[in-house]
């Protein structure tokens, strides 16, 4: 139950962990650039933080009720949901981060905004899972312990990598943390799409299609490494055509927000 | 990065972490294997066991431990068997190691085939038991691993802040180091790291120092050396008003002049020879009140003319001072007592010791007082009250100087109403004798 | 048998009739005291397929495969529906990822 329970958990934590620090980071990288208004301040954290926990318990409690929606594919349907809000948003979140604007306090509030829904969600549908399943077990018959004890070596680990994400990107110098956080945002996105792809596909509501590759044999999904790869850039050992130009699309989205492009394309150019 | 401590030990703790909790997940994992191993091993051993077996009717039935099962098949027959096993195979017959489900449990099970009798020989146990007994044992070497994270926790909180004391020592230091305190740092007590810095620091207290040094000397100096010429202008004034008409107002502007530049480089005289850095004390026990006497005595022509009463009261106090520095804080009280009082007006000088031994000084008057507003100004340097009467010589320094003075003596000074109807109260309270 | 579950065999069976007319076959897997029956399933190649998931536990199993890239929660006491295929032939282990000890099941694609 350890490994199973540690396996079960990092995914869902590494994620919202990864998401965090690399928001975090991000935010503080471009406060620290321009005005104290765009700093996001520790309360828009915490409260997406709280919301998200809340979510999450509130999204597991219903979850019998919400499977049962469109013909027995609502979790997948409201999965896939969420991870297209969480996508637009984070979208919203970048536009509203570049520079110049109108209305700096609209601008702040809305990225706030945006901010809370990406990190609230994110930790609403990690979360659920986490809930779900220590409800699973503690009514089991075997290995509570095991799966507890397993379940904090998850938090350290996930926890952990987060704040070495976090502390890293802000060790680099300002120009290439943004370069690396936004990277990261625009796997994040992709990461997201093809997941929800993924769902609907099992969902019957988008065509089964033959995975274009397998590297299953190179990097089993089930492992430490696969947790952590397909937490960071979501590594999926067999995925399907649509997982994969879903995944750019998201991608390319991201990509094509000023901010990526003043720090990634227009940075290179005059580098 | 806004605080080191923070991230030294957010940052220490999340390697440590991060490591030690993936090197017990790969402990726990090969050990887990190890013991699948170890396992199946002895589960071979049974089916070797059971293979050896005659078929009797004991044997149909027997009794084994709960997380063991086995069958024997001859052909389609099922000859011994365990009590827990079914009657239907547990298993397919496919030499080797295998899972299956059966009476509500997974079961590990291994299947041989007995050439010599032409018998399947499949045996099974429990896999949930011996992974709970292999877990059991693998997590006790793995447990003190993660109970060691808060203990760590609290060292590494411990180290870091231990390691950061300097650094905190210096910036204490720096921060309640009095404004004119211009001593170096010990440089010899700081870590290696922090030497450069305490040495820069002490560098730039040493020519600040230095700066300041020159500032008075140089502001000390030309008061000092204007005496001269100041004491000529007004002998050559004096001269000069027997020549002329002594009436006209360009005469006593220039009269009123050169009094007023007089005063203020007597003043200034006074000023940098009272400040803390240049005082040199010469203390002794003395009695304020007998002080006293002789200042009021001193400035009594000059109320006089203007019309105004000076009193002394109270009863001799002892206090140790510098009886040349007092006698400049009670000329300053009482001549800006003078002058902000108009004609015909009351100015009390009270001296007494109070209870608990500290002495007090109060010099108040009748005139119109002081704004709460501007109590905490009248101190500063060149600064004059806004209802300064017009034509009234002052420089601004008086005040400055009584407090100088009175820093000097670790008394306190404070302004507040007089007694009288209108005024103002200028108390100096002197520490009791013994602990100044 | 209580008016619920003939309610729920009622509905069942009207869901499997229109599933049949659909054209997609249609494979029960009971999961009981933290196992799959049956724990082999065998479907065709190339053919879509509706796995109708039984949770008769009282506690939540999470119906996993990495191969088939499918997820999904199955409350106490309830059931769902996962679509699998069309797929090529080949073995296609499945497993609860609540109790991944006891519950392992495989596809088994002819």
């Amino acid at each position: 139950m350890f490994l199973d329970s540690v396996l079960l958990i990092l995914q869902e934590i590494l994620e919202a962990a990864l998401l965090l620090s690399v928001l975090l980071a991000v935010n503080l990288q471009l406060g620290a650039q321009v005005s104290e208004a765009r700093q996001l301040g520790g309360l828009w954290y915490a409260a997406a933080i709280c919301c998200g926990i809340l979510g999450a318990a509130a999204f597991a409690w219903a979850m019998p009720t919400i499977t049962g929606w469109f013909n027995d594919v609502g979790q997948e349907v409201t999965n896939a949901g969420m991870h297209f809000v969480i996508i637009a948003c984070l979208y919203v979140h970048c536009r509203l981060l570049r520079k110049k604007a109108d209305s700096e306090r609209m601008r702040s509030l809305g990225a706030g905004l945006t901010l809370i829904t990406v990190i609230a969600l994110a930790i609403t549908r990690e979360g659920s899972e986490i809930f779900l399943y220590l409800r699973g077990i503690s009514g089991g018959p075997s290995g509570v312990t095991s799966a507890v004890l397993g379940a904090g070596v998850a938090c350290g680990i996930g926890v952990s990598t987060g704040i070495l994400l976090y502390f890293g990107l802000l060790s680099l110098s300002r120009r290439a943390a943004l370069r690396v956080g936004l990277a990261l945002l625009s796997l994040f996105a992709g990461n997201m799409a093809a997941q929800a792809v993924q769902l609907l596909i099992q969902a019957d509501w988008i065509p089964y299609s033959a995975p274009l590759w397998d590297t299953s044999g190179v990097l089993q999904e089930y492992t430490i490494t696969g947790q952590l790869l397909y937490a960071l850039v979501g590594y999926e050992a067999t995925p399907s055509l649509i997982q994969v130009s879903s995944y750019l699309g998201a991608m390319l989205l991201i990509a094509s927000t000023p901010l990526f492009r003043q720090h990634w394309w227009s940075g290179k150019i005059s580098a | 990065m806004s605080s080191i401590r923070r991230f030294l030990i957010f940052g220490a703790l999340a390697v440590l972490t991060l490591f030690s909790f993936i090197a017990a997940l790969r402990g726990y994992q090969s050990s887990m294997e190890e013991a699948e191993t170890l396992f199946d091993a002895q589960l071979l051993d049974l089916s070797r066991l059971v293979a050896n077996l005659e078929t009797t009717p004991a044997t149909r039935d027997l009794r084994l431990g709960n997380n063991l099962a086995f069958q024997v098949w001859e052909h389609d027959r099922l000859g011994s068997a365990s009590h827990q096993a079914p009657t239907t195979p547990i298993t397919s017959r496919v030499q080797g190691f295998e899972f299956a489900n059966f009476g509500g449990f997974r079961w590990r099970t291994y299947t041989r085939h007995d050439e010599g009798h032409d018998r399947w020989i499949m045996v099974a146990e429990r896999s949930d038991l011996r992974f709970l007994l292999a877990e059991n044992i693998v997590l006790e070497t793995v447990l003190p691993i993660l109970l060691g994270i808060p203990v760590t926790g609290l060292l590494i909180w411990w180290v870091v802040s231990k390691g950061l004391r300097p650094l905190e020592q210096l910036s204490e230091d720096l921060q309640h180091k009095p404004a004119h305190d211009l001593t170096p740092l010990a440089a010899s007590t700081a870590p290696r790291e922090l030497k450069p810095v305490v040495r820069a620091i002490n560098g730039l207290i040493g020519r600040l120092g230095a700066a300041l040094e020159r500032e008075k000397r140089l502001s000390a100096d030309a008061a000092h050396e204007l005496r001269t010429p100041i004491a000529a202008l007004k002998v050559q004034l004096h001269n000069l008003s027997r020549e002329i008409d002594v009436h006209s107002d360009s005469f006593q502007q220039l009269e009123e002049g050169v009094d007023r530049m007089g005063h203020l480089m007597e003043q200034l005289t006074a000023l940098y020879r009272t400040s803390p850095e240049q005082f040199s004390e010469h203390r002794v026990q003395l009695d304020l009140y007998a002080l006293a006497q002789e200042t009021v005595a001193y400035w009594y022509p000059l109320f006089q003319a203007k019309g105004q009463t000076l009193e002394l009261v109270g009863a001799p106090a002892q206090i140790r001072g510098d009886p040349f520095a007092l006698d400049t804080l009670l000329a300053n009280l009482i001549s800006n007592a003078s002058k902000y009082t108009p004609a015909h007006g009351h100015v009390q000088v009270s001296v007494k010791t109070l209870p608990g031994g500290v002495v007090e000084l109060l010099v108040q008057d009748d005139g119109p007082g002081i704004d709460a507003a501007e109590h905490s100004r009248i101190f500063e340097r060149f600064y004059r009250a806004d209802h300064a009467i017009e034509g009234v010589p002052g420089c601004g320094l008086g005040l400055t100087i009584v407090q100088h003075v009175a820093e000097l003596h670790q008394a306190t000074v404070t302004v507040g109403s007089s007694s009288f109807k209108t005024g103002a109260a200028f108390r100096v309270v002197f520490p009791a004798e013994g602990r100044a | 048998m209580g008016r619920p579950t003939r309610v729920a065999a009622a509905s069942l069976a009207l869901l499997m009739s229109w599933v049949a007319e659909a054209g997609v076959p249609e494979i029960l897997l009971v999961i009981r005291d933290h196992l799959f029956f049956p724990s082999t399933l065998e479907i065709p190649a190339g053919v879509k397929v509706r796995i109708v998931i039984d949770n008769q536990d009282s506690t939540p199993e999470e119906f996993e495969s990495y191969p088939l890239n499918r997820e999904k929660v199955i409350s106490g006491n309830s059931r769902t529906v996962v679509f699998i295929g069309p797929l090529p032939p080949g073995e296609y282990p499945f497993f609860g990822e609540f109790y991944p000890k006891t519950a392992q099941g495989k596809v088994v694609v002819r």
